[in-house]
Parts: structure tokens; sequence; C-alpha cells
């Protein structure tokens, strides 16, 4: 049974409806390719439907700094080129320090990041809390930055799937694929009851991308992070920026409805296997302590929701994006930390190159983990 | 609490007859409720300080196994809401005295049902309440919402309630049902096994005759407006589907607060948390984790019992924790095959007769197939997040094609309520497209069960205390 | 939220005398305003009879909301109780509780 709509082979198939796939399938659909997108599951309905939603600079890796605030412009600008707003809102991002470790670990990591181009500055405990009045105690420093702020990611899918569909393309949801294998000029996707060919094949499938670079001989260890993510009922208004701590270990944020979201990737147990994990409960507590130790409002309140994501982390903890080595017309996107924030934009990109056009940016081929996982002596030789 | 080997979640009658059981066949058992005392929904205990007067059955099966509890010896933790399971099992709750943790092989979950609302125009007005509610005020509280009532919905709810707020000296303008004499006359037979309940509902109903009160049968509410004195109901003729007669008049009542309830839904919180299998039983009330006649379900240490399991009442209720406790105890090897087998007979045997009256009660309180298409479009399905039906059929318009998808683009379920109130709502607007109540699927279990506080369950820390992870990279 | 309270003074609840010894009555704050409770009632059936029925306002239509399951299970007769957000209906009457309705954000 092939894909509704004819047996000619699409132009691309990307297996994955994630936010980087969406994106791909989005942007390569509106320069005119055929596109099936194909999930196992709904649209959406993993990372980026659970994830925080936070667009900050603050925990963004430095050398990922540029692509996270072209992405922050995009999601900014969401109802013009997607057509839904998914209630981003911009805000101010506070990031502190409690201790004298944190507050040195701080300060390099706002000069790494404001030499990557972060409009970031430290300042004082004393601004800290005239920019934040419902800081708690004990901020030795912090860092001010005026680009941050955070989406629902919950909106994700329905923001997506509306896009997709009226640039034309086959969004099959629910149709786990099987196997990819090259096929005549191109590729096959097989699962249950149906046969998908495509010109080209994208990879966009998150913590699963290990299991489907497999399927063309790619070994390409991904770490399965298993993020708990916390949320409070309806609070007074007891934040107004984007709170993180200096570690990373934090994210707050006060939706306009009220509710507090706490993250900051505490670990929970889980992988890729299940789709949803077990929540730790020393973790959970852990980070809700230091959310409320940022925030001591947060205690007048009572928390609702607990639960988790997967989110996938390469060797350098730096993305996977490019093609397939020895597969040409295979491509691969995803693990990007703090991915959401850049998820658009990465998503760009790589629809620039597969449309034969000059990324504005540079990606980030996998042949690098694939060196290194070959060992010293298969580096010699490639030099 | 070191060394257990079981945990009753749950202390209404099918929890405390669990652990009574186990604690009987020498199991070291906890019990555990958030409510100050035993009793569960429909045996509440009054207040504390509160001293009763008279007794009503209800009361006296409260107070008996109260006794029972305090004379065995179990051990019980009182005001302690269970907030979060993970597998082991290891149970976290929140008590007066601030976080506990204890850790069992075995659980029995008996935490009972929450009541179905179909929404209507006017069922967020202050003063509209539920009918289980309604019988939580009157009967354990001993207060009356307010002076006219007008009760409405089905179930056997309806004509105790009504008959409560008689006692209690209110007044009642209707009372609706969904129901029709002949839905009631076919399940009398059922009833007939329970001569003492039937006879005490034919007793309201003779004192609600006596009273001059109207029972509209085949009627439900059509909408409630708030007015200068109280509330305007207005309620309409129903097809056996539920579904308004079009073309039919309407009547309307002047009163000052309503009761309403559509039925019993088992609360499923822990089986779906614990990630047990479930299958969904329209009979028994809705998704109900499966299970063996003892209780146990696909996940190992993981029992139910009552209505949690699916509805059947409280006598069956008391039968089927009994049989839990068994099963616990016979798992961890207190019993042999033969033992086993013959302390279940007599108990299997009384809970297939008292499940007989409880499946009669059920089937009056199933949803029916037209009365969610009664919803008009503006009315709100999720009262948490104000999500009209109308939001709710755009989302599915839009690809919502299963219940937690719904829930991620119209908030519907991601209120404090954790969807318990539109759940039931949502998931037949989403049955309506994707086929079936199988198909739409469920909430995905999580924690916290209940909304938990923040301040007691942090307790007091320094910074120092807690153990940060290390930090993410550059 | 004192306009909804002025809809709802005239629908108050009632104590139903007979079948209960209450103890004696104590007197808590709601909205500023001393009210006569009975130590141990929940607080929601204390609410209904002194005639607070609208609790708080939904979150995005503003309407008035008050007690609906009386179980714990709706939220949405949450107030705030000496600063902390709690249901009504699982809180007991406590001498000079001091009781804020229009819950916290909605």
């Amino acid at each position: 049974m092939s894909v509704p709509g004819g047996d000619r082979p699409v132009d691309a198939a990307v297996v994955g409806a994630g936010l980087m796939g969406a994106s791909v399938a989005l942007f390569l659909a509106r320069a005119g390719m055929r596109v099936a997108l194909i999930d196992r599951g709904g649209i959406c309905r993993s990372a980026s439907g659970v994830n925080a939603g936070t667009l900050t600079l603050h925990m963004t890796r430095a050398a990922l700094i540029p692509y996270a605030m072209r992405g922050f412009e995009m999601w900014a600008d969401a109802s013009a080129w997607l057509g839904h707003d998914l209630g981003v809102t911009r805000t101010d991002g506070l990031c502190c320090a409690f201790t004298k470790d944190e507050a040195a670990l701080l300060e390099e990591r706002t000069r790494v990041r404001a030499a990557a181009g972060a409009p970031m500055e430290l300042v004082s405990p004393a601004r800290a809390r005239a920019i934040e009045p419902g800081l708690g105690e004990g901020v030795r420093l912090a860092t001010f930055c005026p680009i941050d702020g955070f989406a629902s990611a919950y909106l994700t899918g329905l923001a997506y799937r509306q896009a997709l569909v009226a640039a034309g393309v086959q969004v099959l949801e629910h149709r786990p694929v099987d196997g990819a294998e090259p096929a005549g000029t191109g590729f096959r996707m097989r699962g249950q009851g149906f046969d998908i060919r495509a010109a080209r094949v994208v990879l966009a499938g998150g913590v699963w991308l290990e299991p489907m670079l497999r399927w063309f001989g790619i070994d390409l260890p991904v770490k399965v992070l298993v993020n708990q993510l916390a949320v409070t009922e309806r609070l007074a208004p007891v934040l107004r920026t984007v709170l993180t701590v200096a570690s990373g270990l934090l994210s707050l944020k006060q939706f306009s409805n009220g509710t507090v979201l706490v993250g900051g990737g505490w670990q929970g147990r889980g992988d890729r296997g299940h789709a949803t994990g077990t929540l730790l409960p020393e973790n959970l507590l852990g980070n809700l302590r230091l959310a409320a130790f940022a925030l001591p409002a947060l205690r007048d309140g009572r928390l609702v929701r607990a639960w988790l994501g997967l989110e996938a982390e390469t060797a350098d903890a730096m993305p996977a994006i490019g093609p397939v080595p020895g597969t040409p017309g295979a491509y691969v996107i995803g693990s990007v930390h703090s991915g959401y924030t850049s998820g658009p934009y990465m998503g760009r990109l790589l629809a620039d190159l597969i449309l034969g056009r000059t990324p504005e940016r540079p990606l980030f081929p996998i042949d690098r983990l694939l060196a290194a996982a070959r060992g010293p002596a298969t580096e010699v030789a490639a030099q | 609490m070191t060394d257990l080997d079981l945990i009753v979640i749950g202390a209404g009658p099918a929890g405390a007859s669990a652990a009574l059981e186990a604690h009987r066949l020498g199991l070291r058992c906890l019990l555990v409720d958030e409510a100050p005392s035993a009793g569960g929904q429909v045996w509440r205990a009054p207040p504390r300080g509160f001293v009763r007067r008279k007794a009503d059955v209800d009361a006296r099966a409260g107070d008996r196994l109260r006794a029972a509890l305090a004379a065995s010896g179990v051990r019980v933790a009182f005001e302690h809401p269970v907030w979060l399971i993970t597998d082991g099992f290891r149970i976290e709750a929140v008590g007066p005295a601030g976080p506990v943790t204890w850790r069992t092989p075995a659980i029995v979950a008996a935490t009972g049902a929450s009541e179905r609302v179909v929404p209507f125009p006017g069922w967020t007005e202050p003063g509209v309440i539920g009918l289980a509610g309604a019988t939580i005020l009157l009967k354990a509280q001993q207060v009356l919402a307010g002076e006219r009532a007008l009760v409405a919905g089905c179930g056997p709810l309806l004509p105790a309630v009504a008959a409560g707020v008689l006692k209690a000296g209110g007044a009642i303008e209707a009372i609706v049902d969904l129901a029709s004499r002949r839905d009631w006359l076919a399940v009398l037979p059922a009833m007939l096994t329970r001569p003492d309940l039937l006879g005490r509902g034919l007793g309201w109903l003779a004192q609600l005759c006596r009273a001059g009160v109207t029972v509209h049968y085949r009627h439900a509410l059509r909408r409630i407006v708030r007015t200068e004195g109280g509330l305007r109901a207005t309620i309409a003729l129903v097809d056996d589907s539920g579904a308004f007669v079009s073309g039919a008049g309407s009547r309307e009542f002047e009163v000052d607060w309503v009761a309403v309830g559509h039925g019993l839904v088992p609360g499923t919180d822990i089986t779906r948390l614990l990630g047990a299998e479930h299958r969904y039983e329209h009979d028994r009330g809705g998704w109900i984790a499966i299970r063996d006649e003892f209780g146990r379900t696909s996940v190992k240490g993981l029992l139910v019992a009552g209505d949690g399991g699916g509805i059947r009442g409280a006598a069956a209720a008391v039968e089927e924790g009994r049989l839990a406790g068994l099963a616990v105890a016979y798992d961890q090897g207190r019993l042999d095959d033969a033992a086993f087998a013959r302390a279940a007979r007599p108990i299997r045997r009384r809970m297939r007769r008292a499940a007989h009256f409880g499946a009669a009660s059920a089937r009056l309180m199933a949803l029916r197939p037209g009365q969610v298409g009664t919803i008009p479009q503006e009315t709100l399905v999720c009262r948490c997040e104000d999500v009209t039906r109308a939001e709710v059929e755009r989302a599915i318009a839009a690809g919502a094609d299963e219940l937690n998808q719904l829930k991620a683009w119209t908030r519907c379920g991601m209120g404090p309520c954790q969807g318990r109130m539109c759940g039931e709502t949502a998931a037949a607007l989403v049955a309506a497209v994707s086929g079936s109540r199988a198909a739409a699927g469920f909430w995905t279990g999580r924690a916290p069960l209940r909304p938990v506080p923040l301040d007691v369950l942090l307790g007091d820390y320094a910074y120092a205390d807690m153990p940060l992870p290390r930090a993410a990279p550059l | 939220m004192a306009s909804t309270n002025r809809i709802q003074q005239s629908s108050a609840g009632a104590r139903i005398e007979g079948a209960l010894v209450r103890p004696p009555s104590v007197e808590i704050t709601v909205d500023g305003m001393p009210v006569v409770a009975c130590p141990g009632e929940s607080l929601a059936a204390a609410l209904l009879i002194a005639g607070h029925r609208a609790l708080r306002a939904s979150p995005r239509l503003g309407q008035p909301r008050g007690a609906f399951c009386l179980m714990g299970v709706c939220q949405e007769c949450v107030v705030q109780v000496d600063g902390r957000l709690v249901p009504a209906c699982q809180t007991p009457v406590r001498a000079g509780m001091r009781v804020e309705t229009g819950g916290a954000g909605g």
C-alpha cells in the first residue's frame, strides 16, 4: 500500500515529525518539493511537544548562540511564517549565581556567550532584584539578557500541522517506519501497511536517530537524556523574567495564565524503548527546591503536574545536522542542545542544503563523531 | 515505617476491607488515605469534633468499619495524600508533619470513583454542585447548600440526594431524571438481590411522593442562569439516548441551588501512573485496569479493589477488598493453594451477589450515547481552563485524534483537576470522530496524583542541602 | 470578589440541626470580614452557609466559580488560607483562619 496520492515517489520523506523534522518538511514543501512527513505517533508528541519551551541564550552552548538568536527571531515572528504564534512571549532573561563557584562559572560563561554574540551583561544582586523583584535571597551575581522568552511548546504540533497541510505536505501520523533502504535512485520506507518511496530521506527521529542511522550502516551513539519538568497551578504574578541559574540546572517561567513551569534538565529514568519514563523523586524535589530557593513565592502554590521528555545528545553534545555519510540523498537532523530555540532555524538551514542552496551558516556534519568513534588509527588514515 | 508487605491506598469500603483481611492473614500492612478517617466517600465520618446523635444506615456501616479498623491494630496513615508512586514500589505522600516515603512490594489501589457531570449552559454557576457532592454535604457535613433545590441527573444518587434534602428540611422544586420509569423497572430484578437497599429506595420515593415533589422522568437540564433570587433552571424532554427531543417544550424552575450528576467514573490515577493495561468497559463506568477476579492488574504487585476498578457499589467493594487482601497474602506465600481457595470461596460468592445490585446501579449511571451531543458549542467542557466544546472540536478537526493530543492543543485537561471533570466529555467528543472511546484513549498517567502543596512538600532547607547534579555543558 | 459576593448573599446555605452535635462556633475572616463557622467543618460548607458562593474567577472568561464536587477533585473551591492556596472542601475550619477568595491568578 503506497502513500495516498499516487505511486510517484515523493521528493523527500522526513522520518520523525518533531520540531526538526516538521521544520525541514515545511521549508522543503514551500520551496516546491513533494514531501511526506512520517511519524510513529502523533506530530510533535515527543520532546518537541513536552519541553519547557524556553527561548533563551542563557542555556545555549556558546557555539550555538548565533543559531539560537536566529531561531529566537523566527519564534518571535511565528505568526507571520508559521501562521500561529504559539503564545511566544518575549521577556528579559536573568541567570543567577548563589555561591562563589557559581559566580565564577557565571562570569566565564557570560564572557564566552557574549563573545559569541549574545547581548548579555553581568549585573549586581541589587540590579538583579530590581529586574526580578521576586528573587530569593542569596544571589551573588547575575547575568541579564534582553533576548529571552518562551513559547507554549505543547502548541508546536498544532501550529506546524496546520502549516504543513497548507504547504501540501503529506502528514502521516501513527505510522512507525520499520526500516529504510536505498531503492533505485531513491529510498524506500517500510512500515505496517505502508511503503513510501522518496528521492531523498531526512532522518529526524530525536533520540531514535541512533537506530535510524543504523538503517544506513551508521553507528552513531546518541545518548538519551531523560528531562523532568513540572508545572504549578495558577499563581498570582510572581515572576516577570525567564529565570535560570549559572549551572544551567534551573529554568523558570510564568505564563500569562499564571502557571509556573519548572525545568533544568534534572534526570528521570527512561530509555528510547519506552515513550515515557519514570520520575526520580529525589531529582524532582531537588529541582523544585532549587526553584523555590530562586523564587520563594512558589511555596504558596501547588504542584499540578510533572512529566518527562527524552532529549538526544551526541558524544560532543553538539548537533547532528547534515548529510548521512556514505548514503547520498540521506540527511540527518537532531540532537541539538536546547534545540527548541534554534529548531526552526536548523530546519531551514538543512532544507537549504537539500534544495541545493548554500546554508547561511555551517551545519554540523556527523563525520566528526564517526571518526572519533572509529578511533585514532582511522583518524590518522583520514588525514 | 520500614518493612511493609502491603500498602493499601484509599480507606473506603474496599481499602479498609483489604487492609483488614491482609492484616488478619499476618501481612505487615499500612492503610493510607488523604481523609482524616476511614470510610471513603460513601461512609464518611463526621468532621473531627462533631458527635453524631442520629446515625442512618451508611453512618452505622461507616462506624462499624472504623471500629473494626481500630480494634484490629492495622497501621494507618490518615491525612496523607499520596502524590507519586514509582516502580518497586516507592510511595511518596505528604502528611501533616511533612513528606513521607514508603516502600512496599504490593499495593492495593482502592481510591474509588469521581462524579461525571455532562456539561450544559450554566453548569459552572456557583450554587450548582454535583450529586455526590450534595451527598457529602448533606450526610457528612449536615449542611444544605440552599433553601430551594433542583435535583437532576441519573442513577441511585438522585433519589438519595432528594430524600436527603427533604429530610434535612429543605425544599425541592423538582427532580429531573434522565431515566424513564421503565429504565428503573428494568433494573428491579437485580435490585431485588438487596431488599434492604431496594426498600430504602422505595422509602425515599414514598417520602418524595408525600412531599408532593414531582419526578420528571426522561428529562434533563437544558440550562441554568443566574437570577436576582438565585438560579433559574430549564429542563426539557430527552429520548432514551439522552438527547433533547426537538419540538418538546421546556419548563423552568426558580431555585437557589442545583445538585446534578451523571454517574460515577472509576478513579484510575494509580493504575495509569504505573502503566497497567486498561480496557474501556462502558457498563463499569469507563476505562478500568485489566484485572483478574482478585484485582491483580498487569503490573506485578499492583491490585485494584472497589469502584476504582469498575463501578459496582459499596457492598461489592467490601468483598473485592477482601479478595485483594487475600490474594496479596497468597502471592506472598502466607497461604497454600487449598487454604486460598477455601478462603476465597465465600467472599467470591458474596461479591457476585453484591455485584448484581452494583451492576444495576452502574447501568443506570452509564453515559448515554446522546448526552454529549446536547452540549452547545459555546458551553465549557473544561472548567479549569475555560475550553468550550467548539474549541475542542476545532482541535479535533485540526488533527487531534486522541485525548492527549487534544489536551496539548487546547489545554483541556491541563488544569488542576487533572482532567477529571472534563475527561469524559472530551473523550466522547474525540470518540465521535476517532470511532470509539477505546480509540480516543485516556489521559497519560502522571504525578502528582493530586495537586500537592509545595510548601509542605519541600520543607525547610539551605542551599548547601541541595544535591545539585553536574552543570550542563557550555 | 466584592461584586460576586453581592449576588450571592441572597442564596445562603444552612446547617442541618438534629443529627450532629457541633462544637461551639468560632470566628474566621473571609476577605477581611468576620464569618462564624464550626471548627472542623469543611471550609467549603462554611462558606456556602455564609453566602460566599463565588470563591474565584475562571481563568480566561473571568466567570464566578465556587465549590462543585465537594470531594477535592474539581479544584473550583480553591481559596487562599493564611497565604496558601488550598481546596476549601478539603480544609477543616480552624479558629482565626484568614481566607481570601479570588484565587491567585484566577
